[in-house]
Parts: structure tokens; C-alpha cells; sequence
């Protein structure tokens, strides 16, 4: 317990007080100015073990947080020293300089190539991230969108294209079956009335429906050529499978991404105050105005997640007759949504049945009867989730389980909406309970005749009237809007204030459109093109809203997480329109009069049938693969790698638990030795850590 | 060292890309708007005073502006003035390609108001405001302020000893992938 004992460790403190004092002789003006309080010293660099004697690629350099003159000096040092290494290494290490150069120059470039990039990173700026991930789903799906396309093109209609111009030695197989069946005959007149192509353009009836555009177009042709051999109907139906494959492949492993980043910086909730707050701040180029309005919205922030926090503890106080209340409450709430939801339904299914036996209908009124259910979606997609934000108001959920109870009931609504217009159809088609009308071909051919057809124009009017009403919304709701809020001052327009771009709704409207997309393909095969450009025009649209009626918003949205949802809500769309593909190509009798699977059973039978003209070794080979004593093993092999990894994430996580907790602990250590010290040099009459810096600065002066 | 020189020398300009973030463009620009700075009359001066790059309209309206110079500022006088060097040091570390730990780093200095090397409950009090603005309507109130900086404290401090440090702070800043995207500068093409 010697005085010079005693020196060293609170000599030692102050000193680590100070930065480690490493390459001293190039800290020329590193003078700790004694202005309030001893000063940390960020002058001298951080403590490391020496200078490794190859220097390495000169990034190193830029990754240290050190001033330009520093790290000028070090970079002299460095050069100085002239490591004895073989030619070969010199070689090696100028080449690899000039490699990391070249990789900086090129992704220069590639990022001029990318698609909008500046326009996101603007939005980004401007909106936050919640809204520029919107705009990075919207192009992920146009990039997807024009894939499939390719991919489609590529594989049936180029194929068909160059067959129907050929036309030799081609086989066209003609179905069996009764004659009546057989009858198609889409309407080609000759003269038509001019507005004729129009009402015929929205409702792909006409000139439309005998084209490239649905299915009744496409023959049965296998192309026989010198070796040359092309099964298109084998060929529609694989390159549907895949596509449907190819888009569940692209979305995993987007959400892998996603995923990765999420585990990685941990669950959401634990430390959100403080990465409120150390990362709230955009530093993007922004004027007085955006300025105020980022510092209101985070300050908005704040107060609703304290006051959340508060609303919690509350919660959890409250005595059992209060819970019970509140619970009942809420159970009677959200049957009374439920019904709201089934109603929709229903209408959306009177709709289509009545839409269906008004075929026939001449000029403006049939467009209206053939657009009736689209319609009756679109009211139902606006009226319900409001009517069930007004009843929100009344369940009294904390803020984030409000968003996330009423993106839920949307996204409900507006799949399962989707998929009672379907199961409508195909009731119709198949006739359900009418069965006289079935009897002969095994489908309704009396108001069928090409039923793929059909389906394919449902959806297509779909998937063109829900890009209609999103222009005219904009056109006719949030221009007037904001021209209203913007020139005139009362109080309605105080209430209403300008437009905010909300991100859900938004979001379940793109994952709406391409669900369509993928239920229609295999009947529409061009309708991945024109999803692509109605995307892309949407882009452009709701980037001019954007910028000129929204104001931005109050409450963000947390981007990850968002991007997670966004991916698996559009698998929920994926999942549906898989399941009407599944029916579809197993269950339902193709027409007898169109398409390429015009002399078959059933959509699926054409890869048996080709399946046996293969040669045998490779039947017993598939045969081998599918039975068994393979498929067995394979999965118990799967399981047991899913076991192992999954153990390794829960060592993993202990593991973390197991440090912190070290930490902690290893902090409390220090604290209390700290104290001891004081107290001992307190009574030792040791000069304190205080006086020891002014003392040290003085000297250093 | 070529600061009110009207062109930068070739060597001088790769040295400079090899010890900052900064593209050739992105250095050009920069030593534009430097010059620009730079009035007629104090064509000798090797640096610029702080109230003229306050000036700049990326940083007019930033809260941490003056914090922004004060931590950039290699100056003897402590007076937030930035020579070139500490310029491109500046932008180099607001660009889009700067490592998270360079970010994180400088973050941590900008919000160490009072420069002792820890985030104690001053210093977070100071940023809250500096976020939330300065006005009477936009500031917290004491209890609303107390108990953000009790939960900030909670989830930070991993080691309990009621600042946070820079490892603390790095650690934080590393679990939230939104913080590299926030930090750049220069939104206009450079």
C-alpha cells in the first residue's frame, strides 16, 4: 500500500483517461485544452499493435477515424518503410491496388445503370425509408414482372409465333369428343363500330380475344423439323410451373436478405429509444421547412411510443372485471368486422353471377355489367378496411397492434375477395349445382365455349381496372385535394389537411395486382408484359404524387421489418393464385375447342403422355427418384441438417446472453474498484483523479 | 498545401482519394465549393471560419450543425474553423461508401457535447432537443425527457455505469441497419 502503489493505478486511469499515447513523436499539436472539465483526446490514434509490416491495401487507411494530417503521416511512414518482400508480392500488391481501383470505378458506373436509383435515394431523402421501401418493392416486381415476360416470350410465344407463319409439318392433334363441343367462334366481324375497339381494348372481348393475348389463340402444335422437335402444349404448361416457381425462388431469397439483416441487428423492440435517437436524424440536404417537419415527426415519435410505454404499464394494472370488460369488447368488435368482411363477400359473389348471365349486353351498359366485379372489389377494397378503422377507434389496442390488426383484416379482405371471384367462375364453369349443363363436355359449353379464354379476360379486366382507378384517384381525389388545402383556409381544410402517403394500403394494392397477374398467366400469357408496364407507369405516377400532395409522414415505418412483411404477404397472393393454378391444371376439363390442350382430359396428362415416350432407363431413373427407398432418406437427411442448424442459432444466442452478462458484470467490478480507490486515496491524502489531470495538462503545457 | 490553389494538383488529388471515401468528382466539387467559400479578400487564409461554412446550405438548417464543425476542426483555437483537408475529412465521412465505424465514430463525437469522451445524461438531454427542435411546442416535457433518457440508458448501458460509451454506442448503431443509409450528405449530384 506504498504511495507509488497507490500512483500507478490511478495514474494508469488517468492515462487510459487520455488515449493511448502510440506514435507520439506525430502528435505535434495535441495540446488538451483545459476548457470545462478534462477533455478526451481523439488526436492520438487508437491503440493497436504496431503497424503490421505489409501495409495492406490503402483502404485500411480510410477506415481510421483520424484527421487528414495523421493520416497523411502514417501513410508517409508506411511508405517509408520499405518491407523486404519478393518481386512477385510487389507485383502482386500493385496489381491488386489497381484491381480495388477498377472495382471503384465500376460501381461507379453500374450505379448510374440501375434502375431509378437516384429517384429512390431522393425519396428516401425526402420521405424516409418506410416510403422508400414502397418504391423499392414496386421495382423489385416491375424487375420480376419483365423476367417472367422473357421468360414466357422465350418459350411459347415466339415458338407459336414462328409455327402459325411456318405452318409445315406440323401436327395438329384434333380432340375427341362429341362435335357440339367443339364450336368456337369469337365473334370476327368484319365492319365493327369505331368505339367498337375501345369497349373491346378494356374488355379483351372482340379483336382482342382471338390474338396472341389468351389462351384460345395458342394450337396444339408439335414442330417436327430434321430433329428439330417442339411439344408446345408440354412447353405452355412447364413454362407455367416454372414461372411459378422462378417467382416463389426470387422472393425467398429476397426475403433471405431481409431476414439475414433482421437477425443480425436483433429483434425490433429491444433498444428502439435509443436507435430512435442515435439514428433518427437524416442528414440529407433539407430545407428550414422539411426540417421543422422531420424535428415534429420525431418529437410526435417520441411522445406516442412514452405514451405507449405508459398505456402498457396502465394495462397491466388493471383489475380482472376491467379485462374482462375490455376483452368482451373486443371479441364483439371483431365479429362485427367479420361481418363487414362477409357481406363484401357476398356482394362479391351476387356480382359475378349476375355478371356472368349478362353477357350479350350492347355498349356502355354491358361494359358496366362485365365490369361489375371488378367494381363491386374495388368499393368493397375502400368501404370495409375504413368502416374498420372507425371500429378500431373503439378497441382501444396500443398503436402498433392497431397497424398491424388492420393491415391483417386488409390483406384479408382483399385476397380472400380475389378468391370468391374465382371460386364464382369456376362454380360457373364446372356447374356446381346445374349439372344438365355439364353433362357433354364436362364443362358449361353452352356460355363457355373456351372458358380459359374467359378466365383470362376476368382477370385482365382485373388487373386493367385496378390501374385505372389508382389514375383516376389520383387525378380526380389528390390534386383537387391539395389545390383545395393549399388555396383555400377553413377549417374543413385544417381537418383534412393534405395527403399522406400511407404505405400499407399501397403496399397490399401492388401485392392485390400481382396476384392477379399470377392466377391469369396461365390464361393471359401476355399479362406479366402488361403488368410490367402499368408498374411502371405506376412508378412514375405515384412519385409525382409523392412529391407534390403528400406531406411527409408523422408516424414512419420501420423499413426491415417492412420489407419482411411486404415478401410475405405477397406469398399469401402467391399461395392463392398456386392453389387456382393446381385446380385448373388437375381438375378441370380443358375446352374441347381452343388452346393447346384442346384433345386431353385434363391440363396435367400431357407430361405422363410424354413421359412414356421417353426412353426406359430414363423412366426407371425418374420412377427411382420418386419412390421410397430415396425420397426417405432424403428426408431424414434434411431433418437432421434443420436440427443441427438450429441447435447452432440457440448456442449462438446463449452464448450472447452468456457475454452480456459478463459484461455487466465485469462493469460492476470496475465501479466498485474505482470507489475503493477513491475512498483509499481519500484517506491516504492522495491527490484525487481531478487534481491528477490538471496537474498532467499542466505539466504537458 | 493547395488549398486556395484554383486547381489541385494530380498527385495531390489521388493522395486525397486514397485517404478519404470520396470519388475524383465528388473532390472536385468539393474544392469548388471550398474556393467558393473562400472571399476575395482572404485568398491567404489557409482556412475557412466557422459562420461561413454554417453557411453552406447542407448544414444551414442541420441541428448539429456547429457540433459538425467543432468535431471536423483540426484548428489550435478551438473555434470551428475547417481547412480543406478537414473538409473533404467532413464530407468523406457523410458519403454513401464510409464504413459504418467511421460513421458510428463521428456520430459519437458530434453528440458529445461537452467532449469528455462519454454520453452522460447531459449530453443525451442536449441531443433530444437538438432532435426534437427548439422551440417551447416541440420540446418534451421533464418527466417525458426523464424517462426517455432512463430507457435510452437501460438498453445502452450495457456496463451500468450511467454514460455510454463508444463502444456501447457502436453497438447500438450496429444492430440498426437504417443508421448507414441516414448518415450521408449531399443529396444533389455531386
Amino acid at each position: 500500500m506504498e504511495f507509488s502503489e497507490l500512483q500507478r493505478p490511478s495514474s494508469t486511469i488517468a492515462h487510459s483517461y487520455h488515449g493511448a499515447q502510440q506514435l507520439v513523436r506525430l502528435r505535434s499539436k495535441s495540446v488538451v485544452s483545459n476548457q470545462n472539465g478534462p477533455q478526451f483526446n481523439w488526436g492520438s490514434p487508437p491503440s493497436e499493435g504496431g503497424e503490421e509490416g505489409d501495409s495492406g491495401p490503402p483502404k485500411d487507411l480510410r477506415e481510421r477515424p483520424m484527421t487528414m494530417r495523421l493520416k497523411r503521416a502514417i501513410r508517409e511512414v508506411q511508405q517509408m518503410r520499405v518491407p523486404v518482400v519478393t518481386s512477385w508480392q510487389s507485383w502482386k500488391r500493385s496489381k491488386a491496388k489497381s484491381l480495388s481501383r477498377f472495382r471503384a470505378d465500376a460501381g461507379g458506373v453500374m450505379s448510374y445503370v440501375a434502375l431509378w436509383r437516384k429517384a429512390l435515394h431522393k425519396i428516401g431523402g425526402h420521405f424516409g425509408g418506410g416510403v422508400q421501401s414502397y418504391f423499392i418493392f414496386l421495382r423489385f416486381l416491375v424487375v420480376l414482372n419483365f423476367l417472367s415476360f422473357l421468360l414466357i416470350a422465350g418459350f411459347i410465344l415466339i415458338p407459336s409465333i414462328v409455327f402459325r407463319s411456318t405452318s409445315t409439318s406440323n401436327m395438329t392433334v384434333d380432340s375427341t369428343g362429341p362435335e357440339v363441343c367443339k364450336v368456337y367462334d369469337p365473334n370476327l366481324q368484319g365492319l365493327v363500330v369505331f368505339y367498337q375497339y375501345f369497349l373491346d381494348l378494356l374488355s379483351g372481348t372482340g379483336f382482342m380475344e382471338y390474338s396472341y393475348m389468351f389462351y384460345g389463340y395458342y394450337n396444339n402444335t408439335v414442330a417436327e423439323s430434321s430433329g428439330f422437335h417442339y411439344n408446345l402444349p408440354l412447353a405452355y404448361l412447364l413454362t407455367s410451373v416454372f414461372y411459378f416457381a422462378f417467382c416463389l425462388i426470387c422472393i425467398i431469397a429476397r426475403m433471405g436478405s431481409a431476414l439475414r439483416v433482421a437477425v443480425a441487428t436483433g429483434s425490433g423492440a429491444a433498444g428502439s429509444y435509443s436507435k430512435m435517437v442515435f439514428t433518427g436524424w437524416d442528414y440529407g440536404c433539407q430545407g428550414d421547412r422539411a426540417t421543422k417537419l422531420k424535428q415534429k415527426s420525431i418529437h410526435y415519435q417520441l411522445q406516442v411510443d412514452l405514451e405507449e410505454e405508459r398505456l402498457q404499464k396502465k394495462a397491466l394494472s388493471l383489475t380482472l372485471g376491467q379485462t374482462v370488460g375490455l376483452c368482451s369488447l373486443r371479441i364483439f368488435l371483431m365479429l362485427i368486422s367479420l361481418a363487414l368482411i362477409g357481406g363484401a363477400f357476398f356482394g362479391i359473389f351476387k356480382a359475378t353471377v349476375f355478371s356472368q348471365v349478362q353477357v350479350g349486353a350492347e355498349g356502355i351498359l354491358g361494359l358496366f355489367w362485365v365490369y361489375l366485379p371488378s367494381i363491386v372489389i374495388t368499393t368493397g377494397n375502400f368501404v370495409v378496411p375504413f368502416m374498420c378503422d372507425q371500429i378500431a377507434l373503439f378497441e382501444r389496442y396500443s398503436p402498433s397492434t392497431t397497424i398491424i390488426v388492420a393491415l391483417f383484416r386488409s390483406v384479408f379482405l382483399r385476397m380472400i375477395s380475389l378468391g370468391v371471384l374465382l371460386f364464382t367462375l369456376w362454380s360457373q364453369i364446372t356447374c356446381f349445382k346445374d349439372s344438365p349443363k355439364c353433362e357433354l363436355c364436362q364443362y358449361n359449353n353452352k356460355e363457355y365455349p373456351c372458358w380459359e379464354t374467359r378466365v383470362g379476360q376476368e382477370m385482365y379486366k382485373l388487373a386493367l381496372f385496378d390501374f385505372l382507378i389508382t389514375i383516376a384517384m389520383l387525378i380526380l381525389v389528390e390534386f383537387p385535394r391539395r389545390l383545395f388545402v393549399d388555396h383555400y383556409s377553413c377549417v374543413l381544410t385544417r381537418w383534412v389537411g393534405r395527403q399522406e402517403f400511407l404505405v400499407p394500403p399501397n403496399v397490399l394494392g401492388l401485392v392485390y395486382g400481382q396476384t392477379v397477374v399470377w392466377t391469369g398467366a396461365l390464361f393471359c400469357p401476355l399479362l406479366p408484359l402488361i403488368n410490367t408496364l402499368k408498374f411502371f407507369i405506376l412508378f412514375y405516377c405515384k412519385k409525382v404524387t409523392l412529391f407534390s400532395n403528400c406531406r411527409p409522414a408523422v408516424k414512419t415505418f420501420r423499413s426491415t421489418t417492412s420489407t419482411i412483411f411486404f415478401l410475405v404477404v405477397l406469398l399469401f397472393g402467391w399461395g392463392l393464385a398456386l392453389v387456382a393454378m393446381i385446380y385448373s391444371l388437375a381438375q378441370i376439363h380443358p375446352s374441347m375447342s381452343c388452346g393447346p390442350f384442346r384433345s386431353l382430359t385434363m391440363m396435367w396428362s400431357i407430361v405422363p403422355n410424354t413421359f412414356y415416350t421417353l426412353s426406359l432407363t430414363t423412366q426407371d431413373f425418374i420412377f427411382y427418384m420418386g419412390s421410397q427407398a430415396f425420397s426417405i432418406p432424403l428426408f431424414i437427411f434434411s431433418c437432421v441438417v434443420l436440427c443441427y442448424v438450429a441447435a447452432l442459432a440457440t448456442v449462438y444466442g446463449k452464448s450472447v446472453d452468456l457475454l452480456k452478462a459478463q459484461l455487466k458484470l465485469e462493469g460492476r467490478d470496475k465501479q466498485f474498484l474505482v470507489k475503493q480507490i477513491e475512498e483509499l486515496s481519500r484517506e491516504m491524502g492522495v491527490p484525487t483523479r481531478d487534481q491528477l489531470d490538471t496537474f498532467d495538462t499542466g505539466a504537458a503545457n | 498545401m493547395g488549398t486556395t490553389a484554383s486547381q489541385l494538383g494530380k498527385d495531390l488529388l489521388s493522395e486525397y482519394q486514397e485517404l478519404t471515401f470520396l470519388t475524383k468528382q465528388e473532390i472536385l466539387l468539393a474544392h469548388k465549393r471550398y474556393s467558393e467559400l473562400l472571399s476575395k479578400e482572404d485568398r491567404n487564409l489557409t482556412s475557412v471560419p466557422m459562420e461561413k461554412v454554417l453557411s453552406l446550405p447542407e448544414l444551414k438548417s442541420n441541428p448539429f450543425r456547429k457540433r459538425i464543425c467543432h468535431v471536423f476542426s483540426t484548428s489550435d483555437m478551438k473555434d470551428g474553423s475547417l481547412t480543406f483537408e478537414d473538409f473533404l475529412d467532413l464530407l468523406s465521412a457523410f458519403s454513401d461508401s464510409a464504413t459504418l465505424e467511421i460513421k458510428s465514430h463521428y456520430a459519437f463525437r458530434i453528440f458529445d457535447f461537452d467532449d469528455d469522451g462519454t454520453l452522460d445524461g447531459g449530453d443525451l438531454e442536449k441531443l433530444v432537443n437538438c432532435l426534437t427542435g427548439k422551440t417551447e411546442d416541440t420540446r418534451l416535457t421533464p418527466e417525458e425527457m426523464r424517462q426517455l433518457i432512463s430507457n435510452i440508458l437501460e438498453e445502452s448501458d450495457i456496463d451500468k455505469d450511467g454514460t455510454v460509451n463508444l463502444s456501447e454506442f457502436q453497438h447500438v448503431i450496429s444492430r440498426s441497419p437504417d443508421f448507414v443509409r441516414a448518415k450521408s450528405l449531399f443529396c444533389r449530384t455531386a
